[in-house]
């Protein structure tokens, strides 16, 4: 096995809070707990923050207008939503409110239901019946502003929908923001006030005593605590039943995307659009996607909604890519296929009753679970964190704002949006900002440097990319791959053949040239790092 | 910053396009010459190209990247060209206005005379094609793996299946092996075999490496590294054939699955590319449809031979010469039309009409004793027979330029079968 560089932040003997997952509810909960205490510990098992559903997501902050009515989701995804300004501020992280489309179509309704309806009773159940149906709901969970659009409205906003359009519904609540980097800004503001983040470490077990927590137990060694809270997504419920504190399943459900080239997205879509769909009409219980641009610019098509039994089964299926097609071919139906750069897969953490579990466990004292977090778990985060605070009010613990908590995590800057005296002033400072690595998304060496080095620091090639963006364009790595690697050997002080895509057991290279022929003369080989 | 650059001409890229049209353009008289390089030397991809068979055509003689590289790496050293290295152009506007950058000059901004565009091209990547499966470390395109084994001295694996029968798949299969790697195989989702018959001879042939026509990879196995493929054998429509699936274990998937003309730039400037080549439409100076920007090489139309990479460099190079010299005449605009089993011609159209012309095109589907004819307003004027045409190898003709003289509508390139043998 190749030895990765590892994220190594010494694990404390103790904390007053663990939370379990880095992904953005567990970073968002832990920054939200540094306001009133410095002394808290996020533990993760991956090389870096927001390496599960968090990097895999589409970035969407909904406004809760998919949801059923009465349940947890629609009540936290409704306030969530109203509440992101105000969670993002001081972070450096980019959110927008593009809008949503919502389109309503043929399709929109069961055939059944329309057969006995008049041509007449049709169009009025299409242009009328529906739009406003959607905008009275809304209304009702407490969402404003939704505008019903005639078809030519629809076509105004967004020239490229589908021909078969009848109406929509705009939805300006709706926003978008990159969430590993909101993840990432998340674990670094908490860090600024205090917290630690030990990644590489795997919660094995807890200590339990007189039916009260007391202690974590990690592959890196024990963690005395009074106080955990359970935010490790796709696996809650195994670290939920190790401390007994469990009683719900979470059964895998992955969601598969294809990511456009940017240009190409900025002809066809200005705001998210996604076609309706009368409730029940849906496959699965997971929201039904649609086509949507990310704060970058670029678009994307999905997600798809397949139940797997692996939580690590990020794969993508030929099924999935052909069922995305198809769906947005048809609203988006002059869309080029061949402008896909990229194509990625996420795991959803859904419970069997398809809610958030967010709560005390009644079973085990200073345990709370915050589970079954899956779409809109992102749009819910500061609301979910809102109640997490109350759940902590009410067991007891002290909420006394720290008078020295900062309130800005200073952005890392991105040279590509720099004017061009700025640029310059860089590089006459540093002439590392004049080397770019990456063309397609015009990276530079200082970029990079400064990701590997900051507060969660980057030290694989997947963590160097969600921060700076390297590799994510059109070549996809083709061109920088090895320029970043050898900027992270170089800057981590390891050789370049421990450089790794994602942490242990990803190596980009299996060893240097000749060394592979002098082995086999010796009759031996250096394969086995799969 | 301080002050802008006004030079004759700038040449992005210097790769063989950019070293051919750069001395091309000196010599034609220009002065100032700038040639602006991203990477850290000279020579574009052909450094990292160590096997040999360059330069056939313009030397008559077989040699390595390095060195077909070196011979014009030397003349341009002595040229008085302007060489900025490890400079990136970021930005090219429509009327030629440059800028760029690097770490000792910073922000640069240029207005020259002319530009050339010689940028190469980009491999298509593993999404491009959406390949199935997971997203491990270990899948590569094919150039990238050239370059990390022939310049960085790496090996990106040991158990190699190669997808994709282009050029540098054949030649990274035999790279592969005599670094010791085992090459299961390379497969190829047409039924004809994408690369040139030498390499498939001298890379697969002679290697006793196998090509499976007509499969490809269905699934990416691995989480963090990869672990194995899926192949299978495809139908007529390049659909996999449900129960033809094999697996095959290995460490590394390489991608020889197309070559993309890199026009970012070229899109910021207003240049029009033309939908089949995804590289500029030129005419015979390889002028773009932007007056003043010229296009050269793999940015204009993946070609097959350096050495014609060089030839459009040099029409490419005097041409800005003579427009910076304020001698390039338009006299009309005649089409350039793609007729019977051809895909695409370069140059597209032609508006000076007072010189001989070089053609470059491909043909749709392999085709054997043929007749390559030229026709100007349905006259031939040129033709010359091939015993095979495939569509991996790009195919030269010419147009004399007495032909041109007259009233001249359009001009078709076509390939028939040669009734004399057929």
């Amino acid at each position: 096995m190749v030895s990765s560089p590892r994220n190594y932040q010494p694990l404390p003997p103790r904390a007053e809070i663990v939370v379990v997952g880095a992904g953005v509810i567990g970073c968002a909960i832990a920054r939200e707990l540094t306001r009133y205490t410095p002394d808290v510990l996020v533990l993760d098992k991956e090389n870096d923050v927001a390496c599960g559903a968090s990097k895999a997501n589409n970035a969407e902050i909904h406004s809760g207008i998919g949801e059923d009515p009465g349940t947890l989701k629609q009540r936290l995804n409704v306030r969530g939503n109203q509440m992101y300004e105000e969670f993002v501020r001081g972070l450096g992280v980019e959110f927008k409110r593009q809008g949503l489309l919502i389109v309503v179509t043929p399709r929109s309704a069961p055939p059944e239901m329309l057969k006995k309806m008049s041509e007449e009773e049709r169009i009025k159940f299409f242009t009328e019946v529906i739009p406003r149906g959607i905008v009275s709901f809304g209304e009702k969970a407490g969402i404003r502003g939704l505008q019903v659009l005639s078809r030519e409205e629809v076509f105004r906003r967004e020239p490229n929908v589908t021909r078969e359009a009848l109406a929509g519904v705009f939805d300006p609540n709706y926003g978008m923001v990159c969430p590993y980097k909101l993840t990432i800004a998340l674990a670094e503001h908490a860090v600024l006030n205090g917290a630690k983040v030990c990644l590489n470490t795997e919660v094995t077990g807890f200590r339990v005593e007189d039916g009260r927590v007391r202690a974590v137990i990690t592959n890196r060694g024990v963690v005395e605590t009074s106080l955990v809270i359970n935010a490790a997504g796709v696996f809650a419920d195994e670290v939920a039943d190790m401390a007994g504190a469990g009683g719900f399943r979470i059964h895998p459900r992955k969601g598969a995307t294809l990511l456009f080239d940017r240009e190409v997205t900025s002809e066809y879509v200005r705001s998210s659009v996604a076609e309706f769909r009368l409730p029940g009409m849906k496959k699965t219980k997971s929201k039904g996607g649609g086509a949507m641009p990310t704060v970058e610019g670029n678009l994307q098509l999905g997600p798809t909604a397949v139940e797997v039994e692996d939580k690590y089964d990020t794969s993508i299926m030929a099924e999935e890519i052909e069922e995305i097609f198809e769906r947005f071919h048809y609203l988006l139906p002059d869309f080029p296929r061949d402008a896909v750069i990229s194509a990625f897969s996420g795991v959803r953490a859904p419970t069997y009753e398809e809610d958030f579990v967010i709560e005390a466990s009644d079973r085990v004292g200073g345990f709370v679970n915050v589970a079954g977090i899956q779409s809109p778990g992102l749009a819910s985060a500061p609301a979910i964190v809102e109640m997490v605070m109350g759940i902590l009010r009410d067991m007891g613990w002290r909420l006394e704002e720290r008078e020295d908590f900062v309130h800005e995590r200073p952005a890392p800057i991105k040279f590509s949006e720099l004017s061009h005296r700025e640029k310059h002033r860089l590089i006459m400072e540093d002439p590392r900002w004049g080397h770019v690595v990456c063309r397609c998304e015009t990276v530079t060496e200082m970029e990079v440097v400064n990701a590997i080095h900051s507060i969660i620091p980057a030290t694989d090639m997947d963590a160097v990319k969600r921060r700076t963006r390297t590799g994510m364009g059109r070549c996809q790595g083709g061109f920088c791959g090895h320029r970043v690697a050898a900027i992270l050997a170089r800057e981590l002080g390891i050789p370049i053949t421990q450089v790794t895509k994602n942490g242990d057991g990803s190596p980009l290279y299996l060893g240097r040239t000749k060394e592979t022929l002098l082995s086999r003369g010796k009759g031996s080989s250096l394969e086995g790092e799969g | 910053m301080s002050r802008t650059w006004k030079p004759d001409v700038v040449v992005i890229g210097a790769g063989p396009a950019g070293l051919g049209a750069a001395l091309a353009a000196r010599e034609a008289g220009l002065r100032e010459v700038v040639l602006v390089e991203r990477d850290f030397e000279l020579g574009g991809i052909l450094p990292q190209c160590i096997h040999d068979g360059f330069g056939s055509i313009v030397f008559e003689q077989v040699l390595t990247g390095p060195e077909y590289a070196q011979r014009f790496i030397e003349r341009v050293e002595r040229s008085g060209i302007e060489v900025l290295l490890d400079t990136m152009v970021l930005e090219l506007r429509p009327d030629r206005r440059v800028v760029a950058v690097n770490s000792r000059d910073g922000v640069l901004e240029m207005e020259p005379g002319a530009v050339v565009l010689a940028m190469g091209c980009r491999e298509r990547t593993r999404h491009q094609v959406l390949i199935p499966g997971f997203r491990p470390a270990g899948v590569i395109c094919a150039g990238a793996a050239q370059r990390e084994i022939n310049i960085e001295g790496l090996m990106p694996g040991h158990r190699v299946v190669i997808l994709g029968s282009g050029d540098i798949g054949l030649i990274m299969a035999r790279r592969f092996t005599l670094e010791g790697a085992e090459v299961e195989g390379v497969y190829e989702i047409m039924d004809y075999p994408g690369g040139l018959t030498r390499n498939l001879v001298q890379c697969l042939h002679d290697f006793q490496i196998p090509l499976h026509l007509s499969h490809t990879v269905t699934f990416i196995h691995g989480r963090k590294r990869v672990e194995a493929v899926t192949v299978a054998r495809v139908d007529g429509n390049r659909k996999p054939v449900p129960g033809t699936e094999r697996l095959v274990e290995c460490d590394t998937l390489v991608l020889s699955v197309g070559l993309i003309p890199e026009n970012e730039l070229s899109k910021k400037a207003g240049v029009a590319l033309h939908p089949v080549t995804g590289g500029p439409v030129v005419d015979e100076l390889m002028e773009t449809s932007v007056e003043g920007i010229f296009a050269c090489g793999n940015v204009v139309s993946v070609f097959d031979l350096v050495d014609y990479v060089t030839f459009t460099a040099q029409v490419a190079g005097r041409g800005a010469a003579e427009f910076v010299g304020g001698r390039r005449r338009h006299r009309g605009e005649v089409p350039v039309k793609p007729g019977r089993n051809v895909r695409f011609v370069v140059p597209q159209r032609l508006r000076c009409l007072d010189r001989e012309v070089e053609l470059y095109f491909r043909v749709e589907r392999p085709e054997k004793s043929v007749q390559v004819r030229v026709l100007v307003d349905g006259k031939p004027v040129s033709s010359k027979k091939a015993r095979m045409v495939r569509p991996p190898e790009m195919v030269r003709a010419s147009i004399p330029a007495e032909a041109l003289s007259g009233q001249v509508r359009e001009v078709v390139v076509e390939v028939v079968p040669d009734e004399k043998e057929a």
